[in-house]
């Protein structure tokens, strides 16, 4: 018996032994399998994507030599103690420059502190909950080493109460599901159509469980109290369900959500009935810059897919690479404390596929979360579903960003 | 109209509740047998269900596909009864419990990585347009689940009382020593049984399919409900499943529209809880006479 | 005796010791982590192997009373600013008390029943955590802050060795319990419920007592997992965790201690220890090895069927060749997890402790606790006076199933101190008529007097506390119980000691003495050399005469076998008939079913003859034998030669 535990002791010190300090090693953790495996292992081969060609490039600059990246991948599904287990472990090696990664916001919560207690660097992708920022405004901590790179909740939410009250659609029903996600995200639509100046009355507010395939009674429930529009905030295939529901019912009201409207398990299993439904987007898989271009036939190719999973996370993930990297060589080290001062303060613009990311990050205010989300406003769009792909819902949307581009 | 109203959710909940009444059954063909049951048996719709949409995009029509996806299913049955259930049902253990619910792992874990993590559409030639019968939305698809399950459950009935091979399966169900002493196989019958229960297992992964889109957790809920509905019905209840099946998937439907869809699932739970409490062999199932 | 001592007792304290001493030998939270991690599901897991291993019953539930505590525990800190005691009290509590509740209905269920049963719990709880917003803020996810423990702030390693005393603190009270009376009947109700009422023990309240405890310790440690974690949800505590926790218990090896903390070591190591690709080579390699030689060890000693030996071969061979083409393990772990597991269940069937336990048992030559000398018979079994006087009387007792009248109007007197024959065809509704007697039945009609009092009806267990005893004509013996443990079950007014203090310890004495008594027992039995074999490896025969030990240990005045003599070789019905006779001797009143007319002849002064559910003779064994009704109901036909019946009658 001693024998066992002695044995899984040093196996498990063993894991966490030093290998030569000539790399950077950066950890991306996400769930890679079970349900919201799609959002993770896009992330997750975006952000592979980007150290790849990094490393083929001989890597970074840092202060005289170039190091290589290494990665460590650890998987979470989407479970909170694997996420607290694996930011301990993580928070523990001592060689470690930072974490990029994780998708659900309550592997955020669970994980996070641990990263934060060492001031290990971690860029939150693509979770876009808004209490993974709050919880440190709230707690007035004075110095973060957590920054996020995606829209939060809070843009999304706005942008789709913004749709709505510009379409003049008045009542709308809120469905969301019963997750962390689904809940925060009908908690933020609330807020923003109360500071939005109330011009949306919300007639139903319903929820559905992950899993759940028949959503007649949610659906009758919004159409009997004449919903114009169905604003919805979930995270699977759910949604598809409540698409197809909709063309069951025959009922023909717009369905604005968020961004996760724009994964392929959504697209694909609505099929024709997903015509027409609007998200936030922060990219689009449409080739409409070479960068784009490049990352999106790189990405088909390197995994043989002829459509990212979920495009948004994929770029994200891979913009949070250079980022990241830029970071690392204004550091001239691969420690993370210097890292995350660099990331407070980057000098030089980096060229991503979402954006040219210009001083993405300033030093942390607890009064002002912003300063550590790379994400406004101007870097999201609208994108629509059309014919199994998304689309830019407004054509300015996309003749802006060709040209900021071509800057 | 109000009417009309409940009318519709009762029926929209109760096509699906058809589902967890056929994958039920195929809990009941094993228990029938061998007293045990394939907790592993969501897998089995999955893994059956993706390799349909395989043969589906190798261009096969559907009318084979239907068959082919059926054969697969007998053999990841047979597999689950070789591998998981044999040796445990030789030692008199209850080992089987838990080496279907490791071969289940395996299988999910297998289709991740051979399917991929997504959900995805299944194609069908029935159309999903909605029709209108007395003023209620169905879609022919969900009527095809209907006739589907019935057909199936009533053909493996007619095999089980018409044929030698289904009076054998009869026998051993009846009393399994005794069969064994008239010379038949229980071995043989047992994996007969589970054959049976991929089938009737991957004939609701294709007609489920559909609806549901396919991935590596889209029985994940379906099984659970199935479950239910076999042991609230009476793991030999024959034709009861269809019943229960019918009342938990209607109940679902009101309740989440009643008392608020997060708690859809809750009288039901509350009800298995009396149910099996007050017949622990389940409402159609056979009470039995505590003998010593 | 002491290098017994010492050596189980040394390796619980090293291993206490080796653990607690970690955070000073190495600064890392990660192991930190784990190791509290590991100490949480320590008391989570021997909770669920009481309901699991103990009474044998697939408990969905665990998760949920983890959920439960957890949620008690933070909601307690939160909205009543409890200390870490008191919160932790709380969600004891409120697993016992959730426990309990759940108990009553699930008590009549078994098997795949039962597992819904508490799986319909377990979603029960989720949801309501889930959609009760208003309290546990719902699927937001409640944070948790680490109260003070006595005023004292707990850094993590001071949480950690909370958890560690915790989990010996659970360790010492489980084992105490689980080596006492308690254990035994939690056993006892897994391998018979039906012996176990007739034993007197009540089915209703171990089980209750059993799952109440389990989930008791479930809420415990989800209080501990509350302030580990600081954070809930209640997705966390659903089936995925349920499924992991169970398999922890098979895989650590059910009905152990030691069991139940290799099983959280391993479901709290392993899939941390997976993400190493060189380290799973090396183990996926290791574990190649171990299946072959074993598997290649089975076959050749013919100990293991062949797909026991090869399945683990192939599984690790997979894990094997798997390790070395893919690439990316994480992607893979469930897969590699189920591989590793197959392995262990189909090859190792009592888990890893299991196989452990037999070979440390050999490798250091322990031996087995030495029994007491047995008691004497006069103190265990007094004498009773057989004065003659009406002992059972049984007035036109009735039991119909549907139309079918297995006994029709029966009335017959048991005199103190007498054997009373029971004979009749089969059919005759002998047996029916002792399972209305001895409470199995609820009769249809008439009444059963014992010693002028109405006998309870319609439950063995309030029959057997009237003094009445019985066997069964299908042996019902707790049959992965040893001898002396299936006679100790039944001990009639030996267990005294209430329940916290067993938990303490203070049963010993109380042990020892009954385990002496139920020497005296096996021994008028002459099975004393058996004692510690396990009731599935006795003889047929030996069987037999168990349960009549068995019987004798509730001290019966009225002690009822059902067909004893069935399927015994001759030598051991000689055997039988002493036997009877040495109980007779004690005074003890007996009602013999038999076949065997020999036996009857031999040993009944009295004998009542059934057929067709009512009594067609009655006297003794040479009247009734003479009885042209019996010879008809024998034969089938009026023959007044008695000596053509008698060999009929004998077989």
């Amino acid at each position: 018996m001693n024998k066992t535990i002695l044995a899984a002791l040093t196996m498990g010190l063993f894991s966490l032994q030093a290998y030569a300090a000539d790399t950077v090693k950066i950890a991306l953790t996400g769930p890679f399998t079970g349900g919201s495996a799609p959002m993770g292992v896009s992330m997750r081969d975006g952000a592979k994507l980007a150290i790849d060609e990094i490393n083929r490039a001989g890597g970074i600059q840092v202060g005289a030599r170039k190091m290589k990246i290494e990665v460590i991948e650890r998987d979470d599904e989407a479970k909170n103690e694997r996420g607290a287990l694996i930011a301990q472990e993580l928070a523990s090696m001592d060689d470690l420059s930072g974490v990029i990664g994780t998708v659900n916001t309550g592997v955020v919560l669970a994980g996070d502190k641990y990263f934060q207690e060492k001031g290990l660097t971690k860029i939150i992708t693509p979770a876009a909950g808004s209490a993974s920022m709050t919880q440190w405004s709230k707690a007035g901590v004075k110095d973060l080493s957590i920054f996020r790179f995606s829209a939060d909740d809070g843009i999304q939410a706005s942008m789709v109460v913004e749709e709505a009250i510009n379409r003049r659609l008045n009542k709308v029903a809120i469905l969301h599901d019963s997750t962390n996600y689904g809940v925060s995200g009908r908690d933020d639509l609330l807020n923003q159509i109360k500071s939005q100046g109330n011009k949306l009355q919300v007639v139903a507010t319903e929820k559905f469980n992950i899993g759940d395939k028949d959503m007649t009674a949610q659906l009758l429930k919004a159409k009997l109290s004449g919903a114009q529009a169905i604003l919805i905030w979930g995270i699977g295939p759910e949604m598809a369900a409540v698409s197809n529901g909709m063309a069951k019912l025959s009922m023909k009201v717009p369905l604005i959500g968020g961004w996760t409207l724009s994964m392929s398990n959504y697209i694909d299993n609505a099929g024709k009935n997903g015509n027409g439904t609007m998200m936030p987007q922060t990219f689009i898989e449409d080739p409409i810059t070479p960068k784009a271009r490049s990352f999106i036939d790189s990405y088909h190719k390197a995994y043989g897919v002829t459509r990212i999973p979920s495009p948004m996370s994929a770029a994200q993930g891979y913009d949070a690479v250079y980022v990241f990297a830029a970071a690392v060589k204004q550091a001239k080290s691969t420690d993370t404390h210097k890292i995350k001062d660099a990331l407070e303060d980057l000098k030089e613009p980096v060229k991503g596929v979402i954006a040219t990311w210009k001083h993405p990050y300033s030093k942390w205010d607890p009064a002002n979360e912003q300063t550590h989300e790379a994400f406004r406003r101007a870097q999201a769009v609208m994108g629509m579903v059309q014919d199994g792909r998304v689309v830019f819902a407004n054509k300015t949307d996309r003749q802006r960003l060709m040209k900021s581009a071509g800057k | 109209m109000y009417t009309l109203l409940i009318v519709q959710l009762a029926v929209s909940g109760a096509l699906m509740g058809m589902v967890y009444a056929l994958i039920a059954y195929g809990f009941q063909l094993t228990f029938a047998t061998s007293k045990s049951i394939n907790f592993g048996q969501g897998e089995l719709v999955m893994l059956s269900a993706l390799f349909s949409l395989t043969l589906i995009d190798t261009g096969l029509p559907y009318w084979l596909v239907v068959p082919g996806g059926m054969l697969f299913g007998v053999v990841l049955g047979l597999f689950v009864e070789r591998a998981g259930v044999r040796l445990a049902l030789e030692q008199k253990s209850e080992g089987w419990i838990l080496l279907t619910i490791i071969l289940g792992l395996l299988g999910f874990s297998a289709a991740e990585n051979i399917w991929g993590r997504d959900d995805r559409p299944f194609p069908t030639p029935i159309p999903s347009d909605p029709v209108h019968i007395f003023g209620i939305d169905v879609t022919p698809l969900e009527l095809s689940v209907a006739i589907g399950v019935l057909a199936v459950m009533g053909l493996v009935e007619l095999f089980k009382r018409k044929t030698l091979l289904g009076k054998a399966f009869e026998a051993v169900s009846a009393d399994r020593d005794a069969a064994q002493l008239m010379g038949i196989s229980a071995t043989r019958t047992i994996q007969l049984s589970y054959g049976l229960s991929g089938l009737v297992a991957a004939l609701a992964g294709i007609l489920v399919a559909p609806i549901t889109t396919v991935g590596p957790t889209m029985a994940s809920v379906l099984i659970l409900k199935a479950f239910s509905v076999a042991v609230v019905a009476g793991l030999d209840s024959g034709f009861g499943v269809v019943l229960i099946g019918l009342f938990l998937g209607a109940l679902e439907s009101l309740t989440s529209f009643y008392l608020g869809s997060g708690w859809r699932e809750a009288p039901g739970l509350v009800l298995l809880i009396l149910a099996l409490a007050v017949r622990p062999n389940g409402v159609f199932g056979k009470a039995s006479i505590r003998k010593v | 005796m002491w290098k017994r001592l010492l050596l189980i007792r040394g390796a619980e304290l090293a291993v206490l010791a080796l653990l607690g001493a970690i955070p000073l030998l190495v600064d890392n939270s990660y192991v930190l982590g784990l190791l509290t991690l590991l100490a949480i599901y320590g008391i989570l897991l021997i909770g669920l192997d009481v309901t699991v291993g103990y009474l044998g019953q697939v408990n969905l539930a665990q998760a949920a009373f983890l959920g439960l505590g957890a949620y008690a525990a933070g909601l307690g800190v939160a909205h009543f600013d409890f200390g870490m005691l008191a919160a932790l009290a709380m969600a004891l509590g409120v697993g016992l008390l959730f426990g309990t509740l759940l108990a009553f209905p699930a008590l009549r269920l078994e098997g795949p029943q039962f597992a819904l049963a508490t799986l319909s719990f377990s979603a029960l709880s989720a949801t309501t955590l889930n959609e009760w917003e208003g309290l546990t803020l719902g699927a937001q996810g409640l944070q948790v802050s680490r109260p003070p423990v006595l005023g004292m702030t707990l850094d993590a390693p001071g949480f950690f060795w909370l958890c560690l005393l915790l989990l010996a603190l659970v360790w010492l009270a489980m084992r105490n319990l689980l080596s006492s009376q308690w254990g035994r009947a939690f056993e006892a109700l897994r391998d018979s419920p039906i012996a176990t009422d007739a034993m007197g023990v009540g089915t209703y309240r171990h089980k209750v007592a059993g799952f109440a405890l389990a989930s008791a310790l479930g809420g415990l440690a989800g209080g501990l997992y509350a302030f580990n974690f600081q954070y809930l949800q209640p997705q966390s505590f659903g089936y995925d965790l349920m499924v992991i926790l169970l398999l922890g218990v098979v895989l650590g090896g059910r009905k152990s201690l030691w069991g139940a903390l290799v099983g959280a070591t391993l479901i709290a190591l392993l899939p941390n220890l997976l993400s190493n690709r060189e380290l799973f080579q090396a183990i996926s390699a290791v574990g190649l090895l171990v299946a072959a030689v074993a598997g290649a060890r089975g076959l050749l000693r013919k100990t293991t069927r062949p797909f026991q030996a090869l399945a683990p071969i192939v599984a690790m061979g997979i894990l094997m060749a798997g390790s070395l083409i893919v690439e990316n393990t994480e992607d893979w772990r469930k897969a590699i997890f189920a591989l590793m597991l197959f392995a262990v269940v189909v090859g190792l069937p009592e888990g890893l402790m299991g196989f452990a336990a037999h070979f440390l048992t050999k490798l250091f030559r322990i031996a087995p606790p030495p029994l007491p000398a047995a008691a004497a018979l006069d103190v265990v079994l007094p004498r009773q006076a057989a004065d003659g006087s009406a002992l059972l009387e049984l007035r036109d007792l009735k039991r119909y199933f549907g139309g079918v009248k297995a006994v029709d109007g029966v009335s017959l007197t048991v005199r103190a101190g007498e054997i009373h024959g029971l004979i009749g065809p089969n059919g005759s509704g002998k047996s029916t008529a002792v399972n209305v007697i001895s409470g199995l039945y609820v009769p249809t009609g008439g009444d059963m007097l014992l010693r002028g009092k109405a006998l309870p009806v319609g439950s063995l267990f309030k029959v057997a506390r009237t003094g009445v005893a019985r066997t069964f004509q299908n042996l019902q013996l707790f049959s992965d119980l040893s001898a002396v443990d299936n006679v100790m079950v039944a001990l009639r007014g030996v267990y005294r000691t209430p329940i916290p203090l067993v938990l303490l310890g203070l049963a010993m004495g109380e042990e020892q003495r009954a385990r002496a008594a139920a020497l005296a027992l096996l021994e008028l039995v002459g099975l004393q050399a058996q004692a510690r074999t396990r009731a599935r490896d006795l003889t047929y025969g030996d069987q037999r005469f168990l349960e009549i030990a068995r019987a004798l240990a509730r001290r019966p005045e009225l002690l009822i076998l059902d067909e004893p003599a069935a399927g015994l070789a001759h030598p051991d019905v000689n055997k039988l008939i002493e036997i009877i006779k040495r109980i007779h001797e004690r005074g003890i009143s007996i009602i013999l079913i038999e076949h065997h007319m020999d036996v009857i002849s031999e040993l009944c002064s009295v004998v009542t003859v059934l057929d067709g559910g009512r009594i067609i003779a009655a006297g003794t064994a040479d009247e009734v034998k003479r009885n042209p009704k019996v010879i008809e109901a024998y034969l089938g036909m009026t023959d007044d030669s008695a000596g053509a019946a008698a060999p009929a009658l004998a077989g």
